[in-house]
Protein backbone atom coordinates (compact mmCIF):
# COMPACT_ATOMS: atom_id res chain seq x y z
CA UNK A 1 0.00 0.00 0.00
CA UNK A 2 1.67 3.23 -0.97
CA UNK A 3 1.17 6.41 0.97
CA UNK A 4 -1.34 8.07 -1.75
CA UNK A 5 -4.20 5.04 -0.82
CA UNK A 6 -2.70 4.71 2.72
CA UNK A 7 -4.25 7.98 3.66
CA UNK A 8 -7.96 8.21 2.06
CA UNK A 9 -8.30 4.46 3.92
CA UNK A 10 -7.20 5.81 7.11
CA UNK A 11 -9.86 8.10 7.07
CA UNK A 12 -12.65 6.07 5.60
CA UNK A 13 -11.76 3.51 8.60
CA UNK A 14 -12.28 6.85 11.30
CA UNK A 15 -15.41 7.46 9.46
CA UNK A 16 -16.74 4.00 10.01
CA UNK A 17 -15.71 4.05 13.50
CA UNK A 18 -16.91 7.33 14.20
CA UNK A 19 -20.09 6.07 12.57
CA UNK A 20 -20.08 3.03 14.62
CA UNK A 21 -19.90 4.89 18.03
CA UNK A 22 -22.56 7.03 16.80
CA UNK A 23 -25.05 3.97 16.74
CA UNK A 24 -23.88 2.42 19.37
CA UNK A 25 -24.42 5.41 21.63
CA UNK A 26 -28.24 5.30 22.25
CA UNK A 27 -27.98 1.46 23.15
CA UNK A 28 -24.71 2.00 25.41
CA UNK A 29 -27.19 4.68 27.72
CA UNK A 30 -30.02 1.84 27.74
CA UNK A 31 -27.50 -0.89 28.95
CA UNK A 32 -26.40 1.51 31.64
CA UNK A 33 -29.25 0.74 34.10
CA UNK A 34 -29.40 -3.28 33.11
CA UNK A 35 -25.47 -3.23 34.08
CA UNK A 36 -26.08 -1.20 37.08
CA UNK A 37 -28.85 -3.66 38.08
CA UNK A 38 -26.72 -6.71 37.22
CA UNK A 39 -23.77 -5.64 38.62
CA UNK A 40 -25.84 -4.98 42.31
CA UNK A 41 -27.63 -7.83 42.24
CA UNK A 42 -24.27 -10.06 41.80
CA UNK A 43 -22.34 -7.83 44.80
CA UNK A 44 -25.72 -9.23 46.84
CA UNK A 45 -24.94 -12.90 46.13
CA UNK A 46 -21.33 -12.17 47.22
CA UNK A 47 -19.17 -11.36 44.36
CA UNK A 48 -16.31 -9.10 44.93
CA UNK A 49 -15.50 -6.12 43.47
CA UNK A 50 -13.05 -7.66 41.20
CA UNK A 51 -15.27 -11.12 40.40
CA UNK A 52 -18.52 -8.90 38.96
CA UNK A 53 -15.72 -6.79 35.84
CA UNK A 54 -14.35 -10.77 35.74
CA UNK A 55 -17.99 -12.37 34.95
CA UNK A 56 -19.07 -9.38 32.76
CA UNK A 57 -16.18 -9.20 30.73
CA UNK A 58 -15.25 -12.69 30.13
CA UNK A 59 -18.83 -13.65 29.24
CA UNK A 60 -19.97 -10.59 28.40
CA UNK A 61 -23.42 -11.87 27.36
CA UNK A 62 -26.08 -10.26 29.89
CA UNK A 63 -28.59 -12.61 29.58
CA UNK A 64 -26.72 -15.69 30.81
CA UNK A 65 -25.25 -13.35 33.45
CA UNK A 66 -28.25 -12.51 35.10
CA UNK A 67 -29.43 -16.03 34.79
CA UNK A 68 -26.31 -16.96 36.31
CA UNK A 69 -26.25 -14.59 38.99
CA UNK A 70 -30.42 -15.58 39.85
CA UNK A 71 -28.87 -18.82 39.95
CA UNK A 72 -26.22 -18.10 42.12
CA UNK A 73 -25.46 -20.20 45.02
CA UNK A 74 -22.32 -20.08 47.46
CA UNK A 75 -20.38 -22.98 46.07
CA UNK A 76 -21.84 -22.40 43.00
CA UNK A 77 -23.68 -24.93 40.80
CA UNK A 78 -21.39 -25.09 38.17
CA UNK A 79 -22.62 -27.32 35.86
CA UNK A 80 -26.27 -25.84 36.08
CA UNK A 81 -24.84 -22.52 35.27
CA UNK A 82 -23.07 -23.35 32.83
CA UNK A 83 -26.05 -25.75 31.08
CA UNK A 84 -28.09 -22.49 31.20
CA UNK A 85 -25.03 -20.15 29.84
CA UNK A 86 -24.59 -22.50 26.71
CA UNK A 87 -28.63 -22.50 26.61
CA UNK A 88 -29.35 -18.81 26.91
CA UNK A 89 -26.38 -18.05 24.41
CA UNK A 90 -27.23 -20.45 21.87
CA UNK A 91 -28.98 -18.11 19.96
CA UNK A 92 -25.43 -16.77 18.94
CA UNK A 93 -25.27 -19.71 17.07
CA UNK A 94 -27.78 -18.48 14.48
CA UNK A 95 -26.81 -15.35 14.51
CA UNK A 96 -23.39 -16.44 13.57
CA UNK A 97 -24.61 -18.16 11.26
CA UNK A 98 -27.13 -15.24 9.60
CA UNK A 99 -23.65 -13.08 9.85
CA UNK A 100 -21.36 -15.76 7.96
CA UNK A 101 -22.41 -15.00 4.37
CA UNK A 102 -20.72 -11.11 5.23
CA UNK A 103 -17.97 -12.06 6.38
CA UNK A 104 -16.53 -14.35 3.62
CA UNK A 105 -14.02 -11.28 2.36
CA UNK A 106 -12.41 -11.21 6.04
CA UNK A 107 -9.55 -14.00 6.75
CA UNK A 108 -10.74 -16.17 10.01
CA UNK A 109 -7.75 -14.54 12.21
CA UNK A 110 -9.79 -11.15 12.06
CA UNK A 111 -13.31 -12.88 12.40
CA UNK A 112 -13.02 -15.23 15.21
CA UNK A 113 -11.75 -13.03 18.23
CA UNK A 114 -14.24 -10.20 16.81
CA UNK A 115 -17.14 -12.81 17.11
CA UNK A 116 -16.17 -12.31 21.29
CA UNK A 117 -17.86 -9.01 20.61
CA UNK A 118 -20.79 -10.24 19.15
CA UNK A 119 -24.02 -9.38 21.36
CA UNK A 120 -27.77 -8.79 20.21
CA UNK A 121 -26.99 -5.07 19.94
CA UNK A 122 -23.80 -4.94 17.85
CA UNK A 123 -24.83 -8.29 15.75
CA UNK A 124 -28.21 -6.65 14.95
CA UNK A 125 -26.49 -3.23 13.75
CA UNK A 126 -24.19 -4.54 11.72
CA UNK A 127 -26.61 -7.04 10.14
CA UNK A 128 -28.81 -4.34 9.20
CA UNK A 129 -25.51 -2.33 8.01
CA UNK A 130 -24.39 -4.88 6.20
CA UNK A 131 -27.90 -5.47 4.05
CA UNK A 132 -27.94 -1.91 3.56
CA UNK A 133 -25.89 -2.67 0.12
CA UNK A 134 -22.13 -1.96 1.31
CA UNK A 135 -21.53 -5.33 2.83
CA UNK A 136 -20.36 -6.05 6.55
CA UNK A 137 -17.91 -2.93 7.67
CA UNK A 138 -15.26 -3.91 10.49
CA UNK A 139 -13.87 -0.75 11.21
CA UNK A 140 -17.94 0.48 11.63
CA UNK A 141 -18.52 -3.19 13.82
CA UNK A 142 -15.92 -3.07 16.05
CA UNK A 143 -16.59 0.66 16.75
CA UNK A 144 -19.92 -0.35 18.16
CA UNK A 145 -19.00 -3.37 19.68
CA UNK A 146 -16.16 -2.57 21.30
CA UNK A 147 -17.95 1.14 22.91
CA UNK A 148 -20.61 -1.49 24.17
CA UNK A 149 -18.52 -4.16 25.54
CA UNK A 150 -16.31 -1.56 27.19
CA UNK A 151 -20.20 0.10 28.75
CA UNK A 152 -21.28 -3.23 29.97
CA UNK A 153 -18.00 -4.08 31.91
CA UNK A 154 -17.38 -0.56 33.22
CA UNK A 155 -21.51 -0.19 34.54
CA UNK A 156 -21.77 -3.90 35.78
CA UNK A 157 -18.15 -3.40 37.66
CA UNK A 158 -20.08 0.14 39.10
CA UNK A 159 -23.13 -1.11 39.93
CA UNK A 160 -21.35 -4.23 41.99
CA UNK A 161 -19.28 -1.43 43.93
CA UNK A 162 -22.20 0.77 44.31
CA UNK A 163 -25.06 -1.87 44.32
CA UNK A 164 -26.45 -1.09 47.72
CA UNK A 165 -26.99 2.33 47.53
CA UNK A 166 -28.86 2.40 44.44
CA UNK A 167 -32.02 1.09 45.11
CA UNK A 168 -34.92 -0.16 43.53
CA UNK A 169 -34.17 0.03 39.55
CA UNK A 170 -37.78 -1.19 39.04
CA UNK A 171 -39.50 1.75 40.62
CA UNK A 172 -37.78 4.12 38.48
CA UNK A 173 -38.89 1.99 35.20
CA UNK A 174 -35.18 1.70 34.24
CA UNK A 175 -35.99 -2.09 33.52
CA UNK A 176 -38.30 -0.99 30.35
CA UNK A 177 -34.52 0.42 28.71
CA UNK A 178 -34.32 -3.54 27.81
CA UNK A 179 -37.17 -3.94 25.74
CA UNK A 180 -37.59 -1.18 23.91
CA UNK A 181 -33.65 -1.43 22.71
CA UNK A 182 -34.91 -4.43 21.47
CA UNK A 183 -38.21 -3.30 19.83
CA UNK A 184 -36.24 -0.75 17.84
CA UNK A 185 -33.86 -3.43 17.02
CA UNK A 186 -36.90 -5.32 15.63
CA UNK A 187 -37.88 -2.52 13.46
CA UNK A 188 -34.78 -3.01 11.42
CA UNK A 189 -35.46 -6.83 10.60
CA UNK A 190 -39.33 -5.44 9.46
CA UNK A 191 -39.89 -6.52 5.64
CA UNK A 192 -43.67 -7.01 5.69
CA UNK A 193 -46.63 -8.29 7.83
CA UNK A 194 -46.09 -11.74 5.70
CA UNK A 195 -42.18 -11.74 6.91
CA UNK A 196 -43.43 -11.29 10.26
CA UNK A 197 -45.49 -14.45 11.28
CA UNK A 198 -43.37 -16.59 12.63
CA UNK A 199 -42.13 -13.62 15.02
CA UNK A 200 -45.64 -13.99 16.64
CA UNK A 201 -45.07 -17.51 16.83
CA UNK A 202 -41.99 -16.85 18.77
CA UNK A 203 -43.67 -14.08 20.71
CA UNK A 204 -46.78 -16.60 22.27
CA UNK A 205 -44.56 -19.64 22.72
CA UNK A 206 -42.23 -17.81 24.31
CA UNK A 207 -44.43 -16.11 27.03
CA UNK A 208 -46.36 -19.20 27.64
CA UNK A 209 -42.78 -21.22 28.27
CA UNK A 210 -42.42 -17.97 30.39
CA UNK A 211 -45.13 -18.29 32.03
CA UNK A 212 -45.11 -22.60 32.36
CA UNK A 213 -41.37 -23.50 32.42
CA UNK A 214 -38.23 -23.02 34.92
CA UNK A 215 -35.59 -21.37 33.98
CA UNK A 216 -34.51 -19.56 31.01
CA UNK A 217 -36.38 -21.85 28.48
CA UNK A 218 -38.51 -19.81 27.10
CA UNK A 219 -35.82 -18.18 24.90
CA UNK A 220 -34.94 -21.35 23.38
CA UNK A 221 -38.66 -22.55 22.65
CA UNK A 222 -39.54 -19.03 21.31
CA UNK A 223 -36.65 -18.57 19.04
CA UNK A 224 -37.11 -22.54 17.85
CA UNK A 225 -40.99 -22.27 17.26
CA UNK A 226 -40.18 -19.03 15.28
CA UNK A 227 -38.19 -21.25 13.08
CA UNK A 228 -40.27 -24.09 12.99
CA UNK A 229 -43.01 -21.67 11.65
CA UNK A 230 -40.53 -19.93 9.14
CA UNK A 231 -39.44 -23.54 7.88
CA UNK A 232 -43.02 -24.40 6.98
CA UNK A 233 -44.18 -20.87 6.17
CA UNK A 234 -41.56 -21.27 3.39
CA UNK A 235 -42.42 -24.81 2.17
CA UNK A 236 -45.94 -23.53 1.67
CA UNK A 237 -45.21 -21.20 -0.55
CA UNK A 238 -42.41 -22.88 -2.61
CA UNK B 1 -9.90 -11.44 46.12
CA UNK B 2 -11.11 -14.29 43.71
CA UNK B 3 -12.67 -17.10 44.85
CA UNK B 4 -11.96 -20.39 42.96
CA UNK B 5 -15.31 -21.82 42.65
CA UNK B 6 -16.13 -18.64 41.16
CA UNK B 7 -13.42 -18.56 38.85
CA UNK B 8 -13.75 -21.82 37.66
CA UNK B 9 -17.45 -20.86 37.28
CA UNK B 10 -16.71 -18.14 35.38
CA UNK B 11 -14.26 -19.52 32.75
CA UNK B 12 -16.82 -22.14 31.93
CA UNK B 13 -19.61 -19.86 31.54
CA UNK B 14 -17.12 -17.70 29.29
CA UNK B 15 -16.16 -20.80 27.34
CA UNK B 16 -19.74 -21.95 26.64
CA UNK B 17 -20.76 -18.16 25.86
CA UNK B 18 -17.79 -17.92 23.53
CA UNK B 19 -18.53 -21.44 21.52
CA UNK B 20 -22.01 -19.83 20.53
CA UNK B 21 -20.16 -16.83 19.24
CA UNK B 22 -17.90 -19.02 16.98
CA UNK B 23 -19.96 -21.73 16.05
CA UNK B 24 -22.40 -20.30 13.77
CA UNK B 25 -19.73 -19.41 11.70
CA UNK B 26 -17.56 -22.02 12.04
CA UNK B 27 -20.33 -24.16 10.57
CA UNK B 28 -21.69 -21.95 7.60
CA UNK B 29 -18.69 -20.40 6.96
CA UNK B 30 -18.07 -20.69 2.91
CA UNK B 31 -21.58 -23.04 2.38
CA UNK B 32 -24.30 -22.41 -0.19
CA UNK B 33 -27.57 -22.50 1.53
CA UNK B 34 -31.03 -23.17 0.02
CA UNK B 35 -33.92 -21.18 -0.41
CA UNK B 36 -35.79 -22.62 2.61
CA UNK B 37 -32.33 -22.23 4.99
CA UNK B 38 -32.29 -18.77 3.86
CA UNK B 39 -35.74 -18.09 4.42
CA UNK B 40 -34.95 -19.62 8.22
CA UNK B 41 -31.78 -17.81 9.18
CA UNK B 42 -33.74 -14.50 7.86
CA UNK B 43 -36.35 -15.49 10.45
CA UNK B 44 -33.76 -16.26 13.31
CA UNK B 45 -32.57 -13.32 14.47
CA UNK B 46 -36.17 -11.05 15.02
CA UNK B 47 -37.27 -14.81 16.54
CA UNK B 48 -34.48 -14.86 18.91
CA UNK B 49 -34.70 -10.80 19.75
CA UNK B 50 -38.25 -11.30 20.40
CA UNK B 51 -38.35 -14.91 22.64
CA UNK B 52 -35.39 -12.44 24.70
CA UNK B 53 -38.08 -9.85 25.65
CA UNK B 54 -40.81 -11.93 26.86
CA UNK B 55 -41.16 -12.16 30.33
CA UNK B 56 -42.26 -8.41 29.61
CA UNK B 57 -44.90 -9.32 27.22
CA UNK B 58 -45.97 -12.02 30.29
CA UNK B 59 -46.31 -9.13 32.64
CA UNK B 60 -50.06 -9.27 34.45
CA UNK B 61 -49.40 -5.78 36.43
CA UNK B 62 -51.62 -3.28 34.05
CA UNK B 63 -49.10 -0.39 34.12
CA UNK B 64 -46.14 -2.51 33.20
CA UNK B 65 -48.48 -3.78 30.06
CA UNK B 66 -49.76 -0.29 29.25
CA UNK B 67 -46.02 0.94 29.43
CA UNK B 68 -44.97 -1.40 27.02
CA UNK B 69 -48.05 -0.63 24.31
CA UNK B 70 -46.54 3.06 24.69
CA UNK B 71 -43.05 1.77 24.08
CA UNK B 72 -43.58 -0.60 21.12
CA UNK B 73 -45.35 2.51 19.76
CA UNK B 74 -42.78 4.54 20.06
CA UNK B 75 -40.83 1.86 18.77
CA UNK B 76 -42.22 2.04 15.12
CA UNK B 77 -41.56 5.50 14.76
CA UNK B 78 -39.24 6.95 16.77
CA UNK B 79 -35.36 6.65 16.65
CA UNK B 80 -33.63 4.63 19.63
CA UNK B 81 -32.68 6.82 22.49
CA UNK B 82 -36.35 8.50 22.23
CA UNK B 83 -37.59 5.56 22.50
CA UNK B 84 -35.65 4.02 25.30
CA UNK B 85 -36.35 7.31 27.02
CA UNK B 86 -40.04 7.22 26.66
CA UNK B 87 -40.07 3.43 27.92
CA UNK B 88 -38.72 4.24 31.27
CA UNK B 89 -40.54 7.41 31.64
CA UNK B 90 -43.69 5.47 30.77
CA UNK B 91 -42.79 3.09 33.49
CA UNK B 92 -41.80 4.71 36.49
CA UNK B 93 -44.45 6.80 35.80
CA UNK B 94 -47.42 4.33 35.17
CA UNK B 95 -46.28 2.14 38.07
CA UNK B 96 -46.22 5.74 40.29
CA UNK B 97 -49.79 5.94 39.29
CA UNK B 98 -51.30 2.52 38.74
CA UNK B 99 -49.41 0.49 41.41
Amino acid sequence: MDAKTAVPRRAETVAEIRQGLAAALPMMLGMIPAALVLGAQAAQKGFSVAEVPLLTGLNFAGGSEFAAVALWTSPPHILLIVAITFLINSRHILMGAALAPYLRHLPRRIVYPALFLMCDESWALALVDARRGGGFRLAHYLGLAVALYATWVVFTALGGAIGPVFGDARSWGLDMAFPAIFLVLLRGFWTGAAAARPWLVSLAVAVAAYLLLPGAWYVAAGALSGLAAAFLLAGSEA
Amino acid sequence: MIDGATLLTILLMASATYATRALGYAVLRGRTLSRRARVMMEAAPPCVLISVIAPAFASRDPADLLALAITLLAATRLPMLATVLIGIGAAGLLRHVLG
